[in-house]
């Protein structure tokens, strides 16, 4: 085995034979040590959201994961690579240069009977950031949202001077048995803490500069997602055990969803629309 | 009562039901660790080994399974290396197939040896030039990737994840997958070919004799082809299995006819391949040491039906059948073809160890019969139940199918119609 | 072994068999096993599990009384000399050809027990210790304390008495003699044949029988054709025994060795 050992001869077999062993074990070692070295950097710079969210996005199904653009119309099949960060990606850019997003001429979309204000930007986690006058942005939860969650049984929200990414963990709430964490819509530390009673959970200031807001969804294009919700609702409910007409009658979601499907699995439908597998 | 471990979006039947299922696997392991035991301690006497019958039941189904079981090396060279994406459907459920096939191996190996505490002898002083230290090297470093492939698996688990400890190495460590991937193959082709090796140099054996090619004998590579034949054959009857027994849809029809097809070109490869080694070895290399190849057909019940049952019957047989793009996509067909290139492997592992130890090598030799006894065949057991009690908590709380989830949605999908508000007839109705 | 450093005068240590003189009285078994320290058989022990490094076979010539004939072959470790099987394939070299005496040595401290070599053996030459030894009570008073008992699991073979050519050895080196010399001396099958049908000696002093036998006509080794080069030389000067040194071949007639026993007979 080792060099010093009686009996170790020199032969070129010997050699290749070991060099080789050797070689793969220091492969596997180096390769496990690396990932752990890089773990290691990764929490210290708390960059663990940033690894859930991708994780998350990950195991999400392949329709769950469709281009905002494909909602659109504008293309006709593709899959997000950038987990939701259109910040990042060129193909947004060009297709927000050719195609603006047109502004409806209300101020106020109403869909299915629950009200979207369009002066509010939209994250496809059912979170809405408003931007205030004083350059801070207030996060809270769209209608559809709050009608899924009902009256929440708790509800986790993030101390003031948290720091929040995009597409992290904003806060927690649970409700109906189901337990979820909404993402955050935006990049900045928390000031205030809202909540029952206020009309918004968070307020925000930008960490430097401004709010990058690109990979939000606005004007028109919440019309089309809050479609393509209500679609994936409807199969969320019957896959997850709801046994009564699940929105048959085209009628309007109640305000507590949940309350009116006892037998579903209420975690997995929660889990489902908000993009946590 | 487990809810919080098992994933959001699968459903998997309630706690006492599993508990229920698992209950039968559990009480035969515990007998077959009480037979392992009694071999254990009061010797390999307990099994019906002998002088003559050196190896037995337990190296050919040690052989069997580590055939089986290279459907996890081979899936992740074709999936991280070859990028054939679709196979990301099966990939975790072939590492798990592995682990828990190598694992099993290594117990069994474990209770085989007459001095188990001396394993590490083989690591001190190795021989360079026995295929068995060879295969031992292997074997040990390839367990060890497994382990380390497995680890991201369970990790992944949904309430593991939540420490943000395992979260972060999981994702990290899945980055370098295709290092793991690259390693496990290269361990796999050397030690799949090194098993063949074991009875290819055996001198002394001309049944299993086999010419070389540089330093390795054609049995080296004709185990390699059949291992890498067999894998997703092997992958593919898992799946069906695991869906049969789960009555859910676990992977996309395509996903199961991709890896027959995969199976049937290398099955039909190794039929040619081996074809020629055995009319080389009819006709020459058998000759030359004196033993005419037709006779180890004499001795009953080997006849030459078992040659041709190997090549044609469980070889070039399921070979066509995955060849054939229609037959692929009938469930009934793709699936008896599998089993059936299973049994081949496994029929071939049996002739390499049985067969060569039970045709006389001295004039004054009887041919000799073995019969397991029942503590062989109990070790045996307790790692088929080893095996489906890893894999079905593996099933239960890890995703060992990514496309189960949208498979379920698009079942929903054909099942009812959604219907959009704002498509409703005024009238009320759709 | 031998240090590659200290250069000695090899010897090739064989054996010849005279299949014309061996009458089968199996002294030769019983001279073996009370020099090694072979233990008596287990009460579960059956033909196929025993330990006999020297075995005594009897084989007929297949033809019908009255011109049915017997000859008795001792069967041993045929001391291969080329590409030996065992020595290639044991994975942790527990087994090794001297180069110094020709002999292939097994360490049963080494062995793992994995039964590769057993296999590998064409002349089923190697025995594995299925059970714990154990000697009645009393006759470890008859233990030969220059020789290792062997353990449960291991795997062990003749040595052409290894502990007597040790012995010798230090006799030489006593004597004064240069340690370079090949020593002389008698394992304790050959010491006990009654016949003379063994005889052993180093094949490389042509003076000594097996190397004169090697050279007769009438000699022969087991399967030659497998190209390993036993050292043990079998001599007769009747063809149809000298056949039985090659490759079976079924049908003709029915060369068994020794009766089967009611077990084995109704596996057939």
């Amino acid at each position: 085995m080792l060099p010093w050992n009686y009996g170790f001869h020199w032969t070129p077999a010997t050699m290749i034979f070991m060099g080789a062993f050797y070689t793969v074990l220091v492969v596997l070692a180096t390769t496990v040590m690396y990932a752990m070295l890089r773990s290691r950097r990764v929490l210290a710079a708390d960059e663990t959201e940033d690894v859930k969210w991708h994780s998350d996005f990950h195991d999400l199904p392949s329709h769950d994961r469709a281009c905002r653009h494909v909602l659109m119309g504008e293309l006709s099949h593709r899959e997000c690579p950038n987990a939701f960060d259109c910040r990042k990606c060129e193909q947004h850019a060009r297709i927000v240069e050719r195609h603006p997003v047109r502004q409806p001429n209300e101020t106020e979309e109403e869909i299915l009977g629950m009200s979207f204000p369009l002066d509010r930007y939209y994250h496809r986690g059912h979170a809405w950031a408003h931007p205030e006058a004083d350059g801070t942005m207030t996060v809270g939860l769209d209608e559809l949202g709050s009608r899924l969650l009902g009256v929440p049984d708790a509800m986790e929200l993030p101390p003031p001077g948290t720091r929040l990414q995009v597409n992290g963990t904003a806060f927690r709430m649970r409700t109906h048995g189901a337990d979820v964490r909404v993402l955050s819509p935006v990049d900045g530390e928390v000031v205030e803490t809202g909540g029952a009673g206020r009309a918004w959970y968070l307020k925000v200031k930008p960490l430097a500069g401004g709010f990058d807001v690109r990979h939000l969804l606005r004007g028109a294009e919440v019309h089309a997602w809050l479609m393509r919700e209500m679609e994936r609702l409807q199969l969320t409910l019957s896959a997850e055990g709801a046994m009564s007409p699940t929105l048959a009658d085209g009628g309007v979601p109640v305000a507590d969803i949940g309350a009116g499907y006892p037998e579903a699995d209420w975690d997995a439908v929660c889990g489902e629309m908000f993009l946590e597998p | 009562m487990d809810r919080e471990f098992i994933a959001r979006g699968v459903k998997r039947c309630s706690t006492p039901k599993f508990l229920l299922w698992t209950l039968p696997w559990i009480g035969l392991l515990a007998f077959g660790l009480y037979a392992a035991a009694l071999c254990l301690i009061k010797g390999l006497n307990q099994t019906n080994m002998d002088n003559r019958f050196a190896f037995g039941l337990w190296i050919f189904l040690d052989l069997t399974v580590i055939a089986l079981g290279a459907g996890a090396f081979f899936t992740g060279f074709l999936l991280y290396i070859l990028k054939l994406d679709e196979l990301r459907a099966v990939i975790n459920s072939a590492v798990v197939i592995g682990l828990v096939c190598y694992s099993g191996a290594m117990g069994v190996l474990a209770v085989d040896v007459g001095q188990p505490l001396r394993f590490w002898f083989t690591f001190w002083y190795p021989n360079v030039h026995s295929m068995l230290t060879e295969v031992t090297f292997c074997i040990t470093c390839y367990l060890t990737v497994l382990v380390v492939e497995y680890l991201p698996i369970v990790l992944r688990n949904r309430k593991l994840r939540q420490v943000p400890q395992f979260l972060v190495f999981e994702f990290e460590l899945h980055k370098l997958i295709f290092v793991l991937a690259g390693v496990g193959t290269f361990l796999s082709f050397f030690h799949q070919g090194s098993l063949g090796g074991l009875y290819g140099v055996l001198r002394g054996r001309p049944f299993a004799f086999r010419e070389g090619l540089a330093v390795w004998p054609t049995t080296f590579f004709l185990f390699i082809l059949s291992a890498a034949a067999v894998g997703p054959s092997f992958i593919l009857l898992t799946t069906w299995l695991a869906e049969k027994i789960s009555r859910k849809r676990l992977v996309k029809p395509r996903v199961l006819e991709l890896l027959g097809r995969i199976s049937g070109l290398l099955l039909a490869v190794y039929v040619i391949a081996k074809s020629v080694d055995t009319l080389v070895w009819i006709n020459r290399t058998s000759p030359e040491t004196g033993f005419q190849a037709w006779q180890y057909y004499s001795w009953q019940p080997f006849g030459t039906w078992i040659l041709l049952a190997e090549i044609v019957l469980f070889g070039l047989a399921p070979a066509l059948i995955l060849l054939t793009a229609r037959l692929r996509a009938r469930r009934g067909w793709l699936v008896s073809a599998a089993a059936m290139a299973c049994l081949g492997v496994a029929l071939n592992r049996f002739v390499m160890t049985v067969q060569t130890l039970a045709v006389p090598t001295l004039s004054f030799d009887r041919f000799l019969s073995y019969t397991p006894s029942w503590q062989e065949s109990g070790t045996f057991l307790a790692v088929v139940a080893y095996g489906v009690l890893v894999y079905s908590f593996s099933f239960r709380y890890l995703q060992l199918f990514p496309e189960e989830r949208e498979l379920r949605f698009e079942a929903e999908q054909t099942e009812e119609l959604p219907v959009m508000a704002g498509e409703i007839d005024p009238a009320g109705r759709y | 072994m031998i240090s590659e450093k200290n250069p000695v005068k090899a010897a090739r240590y064989g054996m010849t068999i005279d299949l014309d003189r061996c009458n089968g009285c199996g002294a030769c078994m019983v001279a073996c096993a009370v020099e090694n320290n072979v233990p008596p058989a287990h009460a579960g022990a059956n033909d196929r599990k025993g330990l006999t490094w020297i075995r005594v076979y009897k084989v007929d010539n297949g033809a019908e009384y009255p011109d049915r004939r017997s000859v008795f072959v001792p069967v041993l470790c045929q001391q291969c000399n080329k590409d030996t099987p065992c020595v290639h394939v044991c994975p942790q070299q527990a087994v090794d050809l001297d180069p110094a005496t020709g002999i292939v040595g097994q360490m049963p401290e080494r062995c793992l027990g994995c039964r590769y070599c057993m296999a590998a053996c064409p002349y089923h030459a190697r025995y594995f210790n299925w059970w714990d030894p154990a000697w009645p009570a009393g006759m470890e008073k008859t233990l030969n304390p220059d020789v290792a008992p062997r353990m449960r699991g291991v795997v062990e073979k003749c040595n052409f008495c290894h502990g007597r050519w040790h012995a010798a050895r230090e006799r030489a080196a006593a004597a004064g003699k240069p340690n370079t010399e090949p020593v002389t001396y008698t394992p304790a099958c050959a010491e006990a044949c009654p016949t003379g049908a063994l005889q052993f000696g180093d094949l490389n002093d042509p003076a000594s029988l097996p190397a004169q036998a090697a050279k007769n006509p009438d000699a022969f080794r087991m399967l030659e054709k497998l190209g390993t080069e036993p050292k043990i030389y079998y001599r007769s000067k009747r063809d149809w025994v000298r056949e039985i040194a090659s490759a079976p071949k079924p049908g003709a007639g029915s060369r068994v060795a020794s009766a089967p026993t009611p077990k084995e007979q109704a596996h057939g």
